[in-house]
């Protein structure tokens, strides 16, 4: 309650103070994530498990800018939905024209063998 | 029974000009965002239908073609099978001939990663209607956006000219960098797919900055201010960290996989 007593101290139009810790915490986290994405690209083997990992790690990320710094977090339940649920049907495309491609390199490669 | 029509019985007074505001008269805002924004979050949301057919195009193709399998030391370029994108973009600019591979393209992501970092820090002294510091962050953000935009602009080059040794093609000729119809790297579509993805995001970057150059403008001349508010920051600011994510998913899947 005191931090609440001086912000109603203040003087008309002075501007209050910077808030900035959870911005840099977020970059932090971001910067964090890309170094270890970095480094599983080049200690492991490339294999769908290395993909995987990389994957993850990339949502994760996606998941902080959009949550923090887009603000999204803090919007009501029903946009948040609205913004997502679309983009859940992307993995699907994904998975759906991964598989179509691998199946057309397939029939292109082994068609006279 | 009365005959006064109700609309008769209204006082002549400011209510009938005013606006209607009740509930089912469109004075509530859905999801409790501005219109503005609400707008910006679904051209966001059909931007990244666009960019995530661009990525799954990606995927496609790369799964059609043959895949490397031999060491990873010993590859060559080729256009029997897809490249390994660190053996591609492995050059640095002042440092040529030098083999290191991701180097440019982490530091464009950081540059990337800290411009965001730089437009939330505007969109907060905005809160804070705080001049002077909205300036002095949309400044940076600026800053941090051209540089991407010219760190692309020499990696387009780079790709574009090629190496020294070059690759020799089915016709037996040696051809160096890539154009749309011809690739030293590997198959034509992965210049077709490295210029269309990269090039659009960098397109995005550019249009950032002159949305952004706007806000600058517009802030140095009190506009915002007048206002009352600096929600155009904000929604600025939605559409460039918007560039960001997207950049986040190219270099995964362009750079790293």
């Amino acid at each position: 309650m005191a931090h609440h007593a001086t912000d109603h101290n203040q003087p008309i139009g002075e501007i209050p103070k910077p808030v900035t810790g959870w911005i840099w915490k977020t970059f932090f986290v971001l910067v964090g994530v890309t170094a270890l994405e970095f480094a599983v690209t080049f200690i492991m083997d490339p294999s769908t498990f290395r993909n995987s990992i990389l994957i993850i790690l990339t949502i994760f990320k996606a998941f902080f800018i959009v949550a923090e710094f887009m603000h999204l977090k803090h919007e009501t339940k029903g946009l948040i939905w609205s913004i997502l649920v679309p983009m859940a049907l992307l993995i699907w495309l994904m998975v759906a024209l991964i598989t179509e491609g691998s199946a057309i390199g397939e029939a292109i490669y082994s068609a006279f063998s | 029974m009365s005959t006064t029509s109700t609309t008769q019985t209204l006082p002549h007074n400011a209510s009938i000009e005013r606006p209607r505001s009740g509930t089912w008269d469109g004075g509530n805002e859905p999801f409790k965002a501005s219109y503005g924004k609400l707008m910006m979050w679904f051209f966001l949301l059909s931007d990244a239908f666009t960019f995530a057919a661009f990525l799954t195009t990606y995927g496609l193709m790369r799964h059609r073609h043959l895949a490397f399998t031999g060491d990873h030391a010993k590859f060559e370029f080729s256009t029997a099978y897809w490249p390994i994108p660190d053996k591609v973009f492995n050059s640095f600019p002042g440092l040529h001939g030098m083999d290191l591979p991701l180097a440019f393209v982490a530091l464009m992501t950081m540059i990337l990663i800290f411009s965001s970092v730089t437009m939330v820090l505007a969109v907060e002294a905005g809160h804070r209607m705080d001049k002077a510091d909205v300036q002095k962050w949309l400044l940076w953000t600026l800053l941090f956006g051209a540089t991407f935009v010219s760190c692309q602009a020499w990696e387009w080059s780079h790709f574009i000219h090629g190496t020294e040794e070059g690759t020799k093609m089915l016709d037996g000729t040696i051809f160096h960098g890539a154009n749309l119809q011809m690739n030293q790297y590997g198959p034509v579509l992965f210049a077709d797919l490295f210029f269309f993805i990269t090039g659009f995001h960098g397109t995005h970057v550019f249009s950032g900055l002159v949305l952004l150059t706007y806000c600058f403008i517009a802030t140095t001349n009190g506009t915002f201010e007048k206002r009352g508010h600096y929600e155009m920051v904000e929604k600025v600011g939605l559409y460039w960290h918007f560039v960001d994510l997207v950049w986040v998913f190219v270099f995964t899947f362009f750079y790293l996989v």
